[in-house]
């Protein structure tokens, strides 16, 4: 055959076989990909809800999501927010769980950061940060505390700890809880957070 | 804002090369005079442009409704190299002059990490079509910001006495890490 | 131009023809994931299995592809080979995964990669391809250890996350971001550069 019918042939054969090979590697793959995404934020909405053992998305949209939660007997426990936004160096993924009434912070748990490793990354750690985030009151905006204190019980109710040297990952993390907690708020007036039972 | 944010980031904050080591080659290679660095700064701005709104297309209007995810890579890449050959043949037949400028570097842009880079960061991050659109046209003009600042420091350095075991690519990434801890400097800018 | 025996094939990668120090191959990726050994070793075998296979097929089908299509074709085989490593990865592996972002996709612009295809592969045996692959992946893997270590150990204390230097040393967290990475990258090739230079001054007839 000429050259440009081999060129043809060659690419055409190469495209094919390579096509299918990847399809079938891209199914094998795709069950346990899919799952493994799942679990990471299904993981994180439950640990944030005390008490719950089921969730379910009620609403969605780009980068806020929230999920209902509900316990053994089917009762509903809470709401976890799963939001994002800007932190000093990229995107904070991050979750919240809230009673239903929306009036107390469970607790908070980081998805996903790329602050400075041991300034900015210490959103992630329970001693450093999460530890002073847990039972607050949030029927008012929350606050940071600074400078910061040792004691978490020396915080007012709405307050949390700011990280020493990371005023700015400790107030992006502020930021997108309060945004988030208002924009659940505001859903529920609009009758989206659906039924409470 | 958004688009902002996202502008500002990828040009100061999350710069393409100073923070996602992307097209380094090109970077160690073209940026030792200050007139080939904006060639070809403005060569990988176009070529970013065009990739940033393509793989949009493939990957929103063919890959993602039909599950074929998973093919990503392969079409990104055939699709860059696709376009930087049309890119090149066109230019040359347009505009000669323009083809002198920044043309010869177009096919060194193939297989640069920046491009599919772009190409891969937008669709991880999920962008709509604008935010893609501004997300490559700030990576390029993060890019050539890097490249003339290195030109720029490398055109002094030739007159500096470098020792022999530093000399080319080591100091040249020993300046690009001094670069990079100043540009560290914008991070936090956007609150 | 004799050709090297099969023991010359498998080292030159490691020193002489090294991929990252020598031919400046592959920094994108080598800077990116050595901030932890454990993402370099993820880096270096995904790397591997690219490189071999990769150079393999090309090196299999050489006489079969018309010249004017072989960088398309050999583009269109790497990216299958980077595909499937990255899926595995995301499937088995997701923390090493996520950990490593888009560079695991954007090996298939390495340009070790398709250097390897267009300088070697396309024009050697499958024995000898295979070599050169495995040959060059020992020195890319080397590269990124070597780099990993020491920006684990000064930036996290720690190796492979097992903490070695204790409470008293302070770390040097800006090993673990991009100028720690670009500094001490520049400082191993200049390493390299320096024994080159001095081999060569041995080698010279005084």
């Amino acid at each position: 055959m000429n050259l440009s019918t081999r060129m043809v042939v060659v690419l055409t054969s190469i495209g094919l076989l390579s096509g299918s090979f990847l399809a079938i590697v891209g199914q094998v793959t795709k069950e346990r990909i899919l799952f493994n995404k799942k679990r990471e934020i299904e993981e994180a909405a439950l640990r944030v809800v005390p008490g719950a053992k089921s969730i379910q998305v009620i609403y969605e949209e780009r980068d806020f999501t929230v999920f209902q939660e509900k316990d053994e007997q089917g009762r509903v426990v809470g709401y976890a927010l799963q939001a994002s936004g800007t932190g000093f160096q990229d995107e904070i993924v991050l979750g919240v769980g809230v009673n239903s009434e929306l009036t107390k912070l469970f607790s908070l748990t980081i998805i996903d950061q790329k602050e400075t490793p041991g300034l900015g990354a210490k959103i992630t750690e329970e001693a450093s940060f999460l530890r002073y985030w847990q039972d607050r009151d949030c029927t008012q905006p929350l606050q940071l505390r600074k400078p910061p204190v040792e004691d978490p019980k020396s915080l007012a109710a709405n307050e949390v700890n700011t990280i020493t040297g990371a005023t700015i990952s400790s107030k992006s993390v502020l930021n997108i809880v309060n945004q988030a907690i208002a924009k659940a708020r505001q859903l529920r007036e609009e009758g989206k957070l659906g039924s409470e039972k | 804002m958004n688009l902002l944010v996202i502008f500002i980031s990828a040009v100061l904050i999350n710069n393409f090369v100073f923070y996602y080591f992307l097209g380094l080659c090109p970077y160690l290679g073209v940026s030792r005079k200050i007139g080939p660095s904006i060639s070809m700064g403005l060569a990988v701005t176009f070529v970013l442009s065009l990739t940033a709104v393509s793989s949009w297309m493939i990957n929103h209007w063919i890959l993602l409704p039909n599950g074929l995810d998973y093919l990503q890579i392969v079409s990104f890449i055939l699709v860059i190299a696709a376009l930087v050959q049309l890119v090149e043949m066109f230019i040359r037949k347009v505009s000669p002059p323009l083809y002198q400028a920044m043309g010869i570097y177009l096919p060194l842009i193939t297989t640069n990490c920046i491009i599919m880079g772009l190409a891969l960061l937008a669709a991880l991050k999920n962008y709509d079509f604008l935010e893609t659109l501004v997300f490559g046209v700030a990576a390029g003009i993060g890019f050539t910001l890097a490249i003339v600042l290195m030109a720029a420091i490398r055109e002094q350095l030739e007159l500096a006495d470098v020792p022999k075991p530093l000399q080319g690519a080591a100091i040249a990434l020993i300046t690009a890490g001094i670069i990079a801890l100043a540009f560290m400097g914008f991070s936090g800018i956007i609150k | 131009m004799a050709q090297k025996s099969i023991a010359q094939e498998l080292t030159k990668g490691l020193w002489s023809e090294g991929p990252v120090t020598r031919q400046l191959l592959g920094l994108c990726s080598v800077l990116a994931v050595s901030n932890a050994v454990i993402n370099g070793i993820a880096m270096g075998l995904a790397v591997t299995f690219v490189l071999v296979f990769s150079s393999l097929l090309v090196s299999l089908i050489r006489k079969l592809i018309p010249n004017q299509v072989r960088i398309a074709s050999y583009i269109v085989i790497i990216a299958s080979f980077v595909t499937i490593a990255d899926r595995v990865l995301a499937a088995y592996f997701h923390d090493l995964s996520k950990a490593m972002g888009p560079y695991v996709p954007l090996i298939v612009v390495n340009c070790i990669i398709l250097g390897r295809a267009e300088a070697f592969a396309s024009k050697n045996s499958v024995g000898r391809s295979t070599i050169d692959a495995l040959g060059m992946s020992g020195g890319y893997i080397l590269t990124l250890l070597l780099m990993g270590a020491i920006r684990e150990l000064l930036g996290s204390r720690s190796i492979l996350g097992q903490q070695i230097l204790g409470r008293w040393f302070e770390p040097w967290v800006v090993m673990l971001l991009p100028p720690g990475a670009f500094i001490m990258l520049g400082l191993i090739i200049s390493l390299s550069n320096y024994f080159d230079l001095k081999a060569k001054e041995r080698r010279r007839p005084r």
